[in-house]
This record gives structure tokens, C-alpha cells and sequence, in this order.
């Protein structure tokens, strides 16, 4: 134990050689060998782990790699050829559970047998670059069994024939299948691909290429759509039951093609049971159905959307062209509504609220209701309905309904200034003869308008509501002051209007009876005294009057008539008999009005108060009238007055229209001026192009009219020609 | 200094020329032999050549008073008014011919014409004509009958074709009453650049005036 001598121990190297015995490796490797085919034939439990670990551990060792390597590869080829050929044996049914159970137990071997070969598989074979043996496995798997002349078709042809089968309708071994399938997908997804699914998505394209071209001439398209919709989700279950989840893509998109991709457009145009067909019988699941499967296939929805905007355009334009319709406006604009509510409906339900689709219909609605030109004063005169009387009774938030609903009508006009002016008439007379369901509509409406126009669009409206309260308040101070004078007169009510305001109406002679021109002089003074500096004249075509008439037998009625009718019924109080030509000289009422007045007094059952003769109902000079002393009425006031908002007569149109198209020329002087001061110099189309972008909340200008006003715009010298480019304008300070 | 002799005509105008002596002397004598000529034609009281005193003009020249070279020279002269010639604008149309006789200015007609006509004085001409025809103060345009006449006048000789076509054109629309400054110069820009009858390179995306736009429509249903 002493340690002064410092030995190092040194571990020198044999000084003889060690004699391997050749026969070693040959020895080693024959126990292997029997080893693997003990395995092979399912007597591994009798072989010992360890001691064949070691075995071929020392092969490796003693660099015997290749040799045991290439015995390993010549071994597993003898067993795997044993049992192909097997498979190959088996019959029918057989032959995939033959397959399949033969692959689990290759596995099986290949696990013991490259645990065994674990060494080698970490060192020699990366070192020398060979495949590691659980690959090696696989690959002769393959090679020798899956690919052998004889399994290699046949295994498809099984495989396809059960998905066929399974496809028409029988029950197949599913598990069977998916152990199978995913023996494919093991062995690489090349293999998987090419002995497999590529033959698959072919051999389905066919089938279904001939199901559809079978379902399609036999099924109606409601049924046929079905019909496709399950065989897309079956498929897409037999990819999650026994397939690779990288197929499903693969082979719906096969069926989208085969089913609805082919037939697009015979499905959609399908006599009897197209789109069109669905959308007129509101089949929301149908269309809902086609939907979802044409969403699918690429311009699948293109076809569907424009089907679909084109026969909404063409409903669209007979409804707004047939003349049995435009007989009555509020019925009119009610089936533009139920249309559009038909198609908010469809979209909503059917087409997931599709932003597309909206926008399709929303451009046909736009496209069609432009169509007649007088879809504006309709709209009009719906909201005049509304607010007179159809509005009545209803809660507040149904009347937001129905004023939004006209609201999105509204929008779709071209010619918003159109039913202004329209509008603008119609309130006018709601106002006058106080015929207003609800003051709180009215000004719901107004405020709508204003928001989506803009503040000058309303002005003039707020304006009228303003003159009638002011004007409640001067009759006011008007009978307080004044009243007590007045003593018998007839009881007057004055509406003050400002003129800029209400719509223009040209003045209209008339002779008031002596009664009233009284009271109206007294009114006169009264107001001009307070108000210096303003003129007033008597709109005597808007006015009303109620007259308590005593008839022949006694019987007393209150009558509530226009101006006009108020002062023919007043002369009859001083003669029984009167002539039309005497009328007429003593009213000094224009001639259309007066017969259209005389006709509603004689010529009317129920509210005739007078006689006419002859009776015929027209007017000319020499008929004579009389007082109906043998009027009789159930109720005590009866309402002979004829102010009501009407559709245009065709005249009345067209000089309504002129009008129309007087206003707008200023307007479009105004923009072109108004882009002339910013732009200095522009060329033809862009100002057009302006233009028309500035007044498209108010109408669409026409290009012709706006090259006049161009025109107009440079003889007054606000505008000049460029002297070099002809087609610029210059602005002139 | 040789003294300046001080013409005044008889509405009141005065003119002060200022030459070097000798010069003086001729021009003095070039604008006597002017002024000669001018109180030959001009009306006594008025003291402006009228529109008689032309007329007897156009005769002693041999040209009918509604050539055109009447309106050049008017042109040439810078006449304000139509059918009047005043003695300062005598002067300067003769002074500019270098006419100094009545058979030196119908020598100097031909002359004339070739000048007016050149294109760069043509345009100038041209509108003149125009504004030579308006004879009230704010007057802007002038009546269709006028303008067709004018038209034969001043672009007869020239682009015969598209006058006679316009004016047919002008007669038997009813859209137009009289016609512009505006539309008057497009008419010759018209006949200037566009091929015809064929129209083919009339652009309608161009600042055409609308009247232009109409009579190509019109001609082109005619030619259908």
C-alpha cells in the first residue's frame, strides 16, 4: 500500500491478434436468421431478447454490419414472398381480412425484429446510409406483397368494389376497410395515392357523372338537389370513417363537380321546379338547399344571384308597367313593398343574409321602380293615403314600420325632386283641410327626409307647419280683438301660407258672397295691420266651408264643401233657378272648374243638392239648376268637398313634369358653376361626370340638358371655350 | 416743325398726327385724296358713309353690295356698325390698302380677299362678321334667317357642301331660334376640321356645341 512507487497503469493493446473465427459471423448470423423465422411463424416467445440483441450486436461490432444487413434484407423478402403468396390464396371475402391480418402481424415481426436489430439500425445503417429497418420493412411489405402482379389490382378492385356497394346502399366491414386504408397510408402517401385514392376520385367521378345524369332526367330539382346534398354528406362520413381526412377535399370536390357543377344551369332553368319556380312558391328550404350546394362550386351563386335579379327585374318592370296597376297608386306602391318584403324574407331565410344578393336586389328594385316615371308622385301619394287615414289607430312603432318602409322606396328613386314636389302638394292639403291621422308622423317622416337628404330638402315643409300653427294663433287674436264686432258673420278660419313655401298655385278669380267678403276684409285689416308691409290674397281653390242648408220637407244638414261650391250654393238663397251662364257671370269661377264643381253638386248620387236639367253629366251653357229641395241624406253632415289628393290626370302630369324640368335647370347651372369656380379649367365629360355626381341626391341629370346649360353658361359669359384644346372650359371671374 | 394741320370731322372727333416734314407733306396729301373719296359717298347731314352712300359705293367698284369682299373691306376697316362706314374707319381700311382713289381700292379687292383668306386672318374675320351683324347694344345672337344668309357669304365659296347642308338643316329644325357667337365659330371649326360628308371624325365625346351635335344627327338619318 505503499504508493511510492507511482505506477500508471497502462492498458496496452493485444500483443497477438485476435483470431476471429470466420465462421463467427456465419454462426452469429444463422441464429438470427432461424430467430426471424421463429418470429415469423409466431414462436417468439421461446427466443430470448438479450441473447439475439447480443448477436447482432457483435456482428456489427465485429464489422459484420453488411452481412447482417443484406441477411436481414434476403430473409424478411423469403417470409414476405411465403405470405403473399397466402393472400394471394385466399378467396373472395377472404382475401382483404387475409391481407389485413397478415399486415398486423408483419408489424408485429418487424417490431421484435428491429428491437432486436436496434444497434445496427443506430449505427451501421445511418453511417452507411441505408434504410432503417422498420422502413425496410415497410417498403418489402410493399414491394413484395402489396405490389405483387397478383394482389396489386385486386386489392383495388376490392377496395373499390366495397365502396361501390357501400354507396348503393349495403352495409360493408367498415373497420375492415379503415385497417386496410390506413395500411396504405403507412406504407407512404405515395402509395396511398397512386394504388389507391387516385383510382378512387376516377372510379367516383364515373359513378357519379352517371347517378346525376340519371337523377337529373328523372328528378324534379328540389328532389335531385337532395338527392345530391346526401351523397356529399355520405361521402364526407365515409372519409372520416375509414379514409384519409386529405381526401374529403378531394372527393367532394369530385361530387360538387359531378352533381352540381355539370348541371348548374339545367338545375336553376329546370321547367317547373327552377329557381324561379322555388322563389314564386317561397320554398325557403329548397333554395336554402341550393344555396349551400352552389356556394360550392365556383359561379355557383353567380348563376343562382343572376336568375334571380333578372326575373325580380322582369316581375319588377311588368309590375310597374301594366296598366291595370297604375289605375290605383296606393295598391301600387303596396305590391312594390310586399315584393320587397317577399325578397328581404328569401335572403334572410335561404341565402344567409348574402351581402351579394341584397346588393342584387337592391339594384333591381332601383332598376325597375325608375322605370315609371311616375313612381315618385305614387309614393307620394301611398304616404298621402298613410297619413290620412291608413296610419290610423296604429301603435307608434308600426307607424315607424311603414314610414321607414317608404323610406327605402324612397331611396331607390332617381327623381327625388319629383316627389318633392309632389309630396310637397299632397301635405298641403293634408294640412288645410286638416286631414292628418297624426301630426307625430308627419314630422317623423319630415325628419327622415331630412336625414337622408339634407336640411334644404325639408325646409320649405317645416315652413308649412310653421304657418299653420302661427296661423291657429292669429285667428286667435284675430277673434279676440275682433270678435265682438263680427256679431252674425259667418265664422271664418284662416290659414296664413307663406308664399316661398307652399306650392305654388296660380291665382284664380272668384266672387266670395257679400257675407263672407265681409268678415275676410275685417280679417284683412286686422292682419295687415299687425304685419305692415305684406300683401295677402285669398287662395279661393283650397278653401272649405260648412253651410247649414234647411231642405224642402224641413230636414236640416250640415255641408261641408269647397270655396268654389260654397259660392255657387249661396246664390241659390236669393234664386231658385239659375243658369249656368248666370252662375258663371255671378261667380266669375274659370270654366273647367266651375262644371268639375257643378258636376260633384248635381251629378253625383247621395250629394246631390242640386237639381240639374237635363240631366245629363255634362255641363254646357244652357243647363239650368235648381235647388234640391228633395235632398235627403242619413247623415246630418254630409262632405261634398273634393280635396283630396288624386292621381295626376294625364295633363296635369305633363305640365307637373315641366315644371319639374324648369327647376332643374338652375340647379345644374348652379353645380356647373359651383365646380367651374374650383376646378378654373375642366373638360367636357368630367364636368358632365361632376355634375351628375353633385345633383344624384335630387335626380339624374341629363347629359344633353347639361350641355346646354353650358352652353347657356358661356353666351352669358361665365363660362368660355378654351381658345388651343377644344375640349376644356374655362371658368371666367 | 412744319405745322400739323388738325382735321376734325364733323361728330367731333379729333385726330393729331405727328410725322417727320416730309413726310407730312405726302400723307397729307394721301389723306386729302382719302377724305375726298369719303365725302363722295357720306351723307351730308349724318357726315358717315350710310348705307345708301355704300350701295353707291358697291355700284362705282362694280361689286354687288352683299359680296363678300364688301364685308372684308368692312373688316378692314374695323367697322362698328353695320351698313356705316365712319370717316376715321375710312381712313384706316384705305390707309391700310394703300388706296387712295376709288379705282386704286377696286384694284386693291383682290388683294383683300387673298389677305382675309389667308388662315391665320380668316378666323379673325370670320367672327367679325358676326359681330358686325348685331345691331342692338346687348344683342348676342342672331336670327336664323340672318345667319343662313351670312353663312352663303362669308363661307359659301369656300365649303359649299356643309353650308347648303347646314342651312337646310337650320331651316327645318325648330329647336333653335337664332344662333350664338359660340355656335357660330363651332360651325366653322366644324367645317375646318371635320371630313365630309362622310363626318367620320366627329367625336360627340368632344365639347361640340349641342346644335353641332343635332345637325350631324340629322345628317346622318338623311344619309341612311
Amino acid at each position: 500500500m505503499s504508493a511510492q512507487k507511482k505506477r500508471n497503469f497502462q492498458i496496452e493493446a493485444f500483443k497477438h491478434r485476435v483470431v476471429v473465427d470466420p465462421k463467427y459471423a456465419e454462426k452469429t448470423w444463422m441464429i438470427l436468421e432461424h430467430a426471424i423465422k421463429e418470429i415469423y411463424n409466431h414462436n417468439a416467445s421461446g427466443l430470448s431478447f438479450e441473447e439475439l440483441y447480443r448477436n447482432a450486436y457483435n456482428m456489427v461490432l465485429h464489422k459484420f454490419g453488411e452481412k447482417l444487413y443484406s441477411g436481414l434484407v434476403t430473409t424478411m423478402t423469403y417470409h414476405l414472398k411465403e405470405i403473399s403468396k397466402s393472400i394471394e390464396a385466399a378467396q373472395g371475402e377472404l382475401f382483404l381480412e387475409e391481407l389485413n391480418r397478415k399486415w398486423a402481424e408483419h408489424n408485429k415481426a418487424l417490431q421484435m425484429i428491429r428491437d432486436i436489430l436496434m444497434y445496427m439500425d443506430r449505427t451501421f445503417i445511418p453511417s452507411t446510409h441505408k434504410t432503417p429497418v422498420h422502413e425496410l420493412g415497410l417498403n418489402l411489405w410493399r414491394d413484395v406483397v402489396i405490389h405483387s402482379s397478383k394482389t396489386q389490382s385486386r386489392l383495388l378492385d376490392t377496395l373499390l368494389e366495397l365502396v361501390l356497394r357501400e354507396r348503393s346502399g349495403d352495409v360493408i366491414n367498415r373497420g375492415l376497410m379503415r385497417n386496410i386504408i390506413k395500411m396504405l397510408m403507412d406504407l407512404g402517401s405515395s402509395v396511398y395515392q397512386e394504388d389507391f385514392e387516385k383510382h378512387f376520385l376516377e372510379v367516383s367521378a364515373d359513378f357519379y357523372r352517371c347517378e346525376s345524369q340519371e337523377f337529373i332526367e328523372s328528378c324534379d330539382c328540389g328532389n335531385y338537389l337532395k338527392k345530391a346534398e346526401r351523397r356529399l354528406n355520405e361521402e364526407m362520413e365515409r372519409v372520416s370513417h375509414y379514409l384519409d381526412a386529405k381526401s374529403e377535399a378531394k372527393i367532394t370536390s369530385v361530387v360538387e363537380k359531378e352533381m352540381i357543377e355539370s348541371h348548374m344551369n339545367r338545375l336553376v332553368h329546370m321547367e317547373s321546379s327552377g329557381l324561379v319556380n322555388m322563389l314564386v312558391d317561397d320554398k325557403y328550404e329548397d333554395l336554402g338547399r341550393m344555396y349551400n350546394l352552389f356556394r360550392r362550386v365556383q359561379n355557383g351563386l353567380v348563376i343562382v344571384r343572376d336568375v334571380m335579379t333578372a326575373y325580380i327585374r322582369d316581375t319588377g318592370k311588368h309590375l310597374v308597367t301594366d296598366p291595370e296597376r297604375l289605375r290605383d297608386p296606393v295598391d301600387f306602391v303596396q305590391r312594390l313593398l310586399d315584393m320587397k318584403d317577399k325578397y328581404d324574407k328569401i335572403i334572410s331565410l335561404a341565402f344567409n343574409n348574402d351581402k351579394t344578393f341584397q346588393n342584387a336586389l337592391n339594384s333591381s328594385f332601383e332598376f325597375f321602380i325608375n322605370l315609371n316615371a311616375r313612381s315618385p308622385e305614387f309614393i307620394s301619394l301611398f304616404v298621402d293615403d298613410k297619413l290620412r287615414k291608413g296610419l290610423r289607430g296604429v301603435s307608434e312603432e308600426d307607424v315607424e314600420v311603414v314610414l321607414d318602409k317608404v323610406m327605402m322606396l324612397f331611396r331607390y328613386l332617381q327623381e327625388k325632386d319629383v316627389f318633392e314636389k309632389y309630396y310637397k302638394q299632397h301635405l298641403a292639403k293634408r294640412l288645410l283641410s286638416g286631414k292628418t291621422v297624426s301630426d307625430d308622423a308627419e314630422r317623423s317622416l319630415i325628419l327622415k327626409l331630412k336625414t337622408e337628404c339634407g336640411y334644404q330638402f325639408t325646409s320649405k315643409l317645416e315652413g308649412m307647419f310653421t304657418d299653420m300653427k302661427t296661423s291657429q294663433d292669429t285667428m286667435h287674436g284675430f277673434y279676440t280683438t275682433v270678435g265682438p264686432q263680427l256679431g252674425d258673420s259667418p265664422t271664418l278660419t284662416v290659414q296664413v301660407l307663406t308664399t316661398g313655401s307652399w306650392p305654388t298655385q296660380p291665382s284664380i278669380t272668384c266672387n266670395l258672397p257679400a257675407e263672407i267678403m265681409g268678415v275676410c276684409e275685417k280679417f284683412k285689416s286686422y292682419y295687415l295691420g299687425t304685419h305692415t308691409g305684406r300683401r295677402l290674397s285669398w287662395q279661393t281653390n283650397m278653401g272649405t266651408a260648412d253651410l247649414k242648408t234647411t231642405f224642402g220637407k224641413g230636414q236640416k244638414h250640415e255641408l261641408n264643401v269647397s270655396t268654389y261650391q260654397m259660392c255657387v250654393l249661396m246664390l241659390f238663397n236669393n234664386a231658385d233657378r239659375l243658369t249656368y251662364k248666370e252662375i258663371e257671370q255671378a261667380t266669375e269661377i274659370p270654366a273647367t272648374d266651375l262644371k268639375r264643381c257643378l258636376q260633384s253638386l248635381a251629378c253625383v248620387k247621395g250629394k246631390n243638392v242640386l237639381r240639374k236639367e237635363p240631366m245629363s253629366k255634362d255641363i254646357v251653357e244652357d243647363d239650368a239648376f235648381f235647388f234640391n229641395d228633395k235632398f235627403t241624406s242619413k247623415f246630418f253632415k254630409v262632405k261634398i268637398g273634393t280635396v283630396v289628393a288624386q292621381r295626376e290626370s294625364e295633363p296635369e302630369n305633363l305640365e307637373t313634369r315641366q315644371r319639374v324640368e324648369e327647376d332643374r335647370k338652375p340647379q345644374i347651372e348652379a353645380a356647373i358653376v359651383r365646380i367651374m369656380k374650383s376646378r378654373r379649367v375642366l373638360d367636357h365629360n368630367n364636368i358632365v361626370a361632376e355634375v351628375t355626381k353633385q345633383l344624384q341626391a335630387r335626380f339624374l341629370p341629363n347629359p344633353v340638358v347639361i350641355k346646354k346649360r353650358i352652353e347657356s353658361l358661356i353666351e352669358r359669359e361665365f363660362l368660355e371655350r378654351d381658345k388651343t384644346d377644344r375640349k376644356l372650359y374655362r371658368y371666367l371671374a | 416743325m412744319a405745322s400739323c394741320r388738325v382735321r376734325s370731322s364733323s361728330i367731333g372727333k379729333l385726330t393729331i398726327i405727328i410725322l417727320n416734314c416730309s413726310a407730312i407733306k405726302a400723307a397729307s396729301k394721301e389723306l386729302e385724296r382719302i377724305d375726298n373719296v369719303f365725302y363722295t359717298y357720306a351723307n351730308g347731314t349724318s357726315g358717315l358713309i350710310d348705307p345708301e352712300g355704300i350701295e353707291r359705293l358697291c355700284s362705282d367698284m362694280e361689286v354687288d353690295h352683299t359680296d363678300v369682299r364688301v364685308l372684308m373691306l368692312a373688316w378692314k376697316m374695323k367697322a362698328e356698325k353695320q351698313g356705316y362706314f365712319t370717316l376715321e374707319e375710312w381712313r384706316v381700311g384705305l390707309k391700310a390698302l394703300r388706296a387712295d382713289s376709288l379705282s386704286k381700292l377696286k384694284k386693291a379687292l383682290p388683294e383683300l380677299e387673298k389677305e382675309v383668306r389667308r388662315p391665320s386672318n380668316f378666323v379673325d374675320f370670320y367672327s367679325y362678321a358676326f359681330r358686325y351683324c348685331l345691331t342692338e347694344e346687348k344683342q348676342k345672337s342672331i336670327d336664323i334667317e340672318s345667319i343662313c344668309q351670312l353663312l352663303h357669304i362669308v363661307l359659301g365659296s369656300q365649303y359649299q357642301a356643309q353650308v347648303d347642308s347646314f342651312v337646310e338643316y337650320l331651316k327645318t329644325q325648330n329647336d333653335y331660334k337664332v344662333i350664338n357667337m359660340d355656335q357660330w365659330m363651332g360651325f366653322y371649326r366644324f367645317c375646318d376640321e371635320i371630313s365630309y360628308p362622310d363626318l367620320n371624325n366627329y367625336d360627340p365625346e368632344l365639347a361640340w356645341p349641342l346644335i353641332l351635335d343635332n345637325f350631324v344627327e340629322w345628317v346622318r338619318e338623311k344619309q341612311s
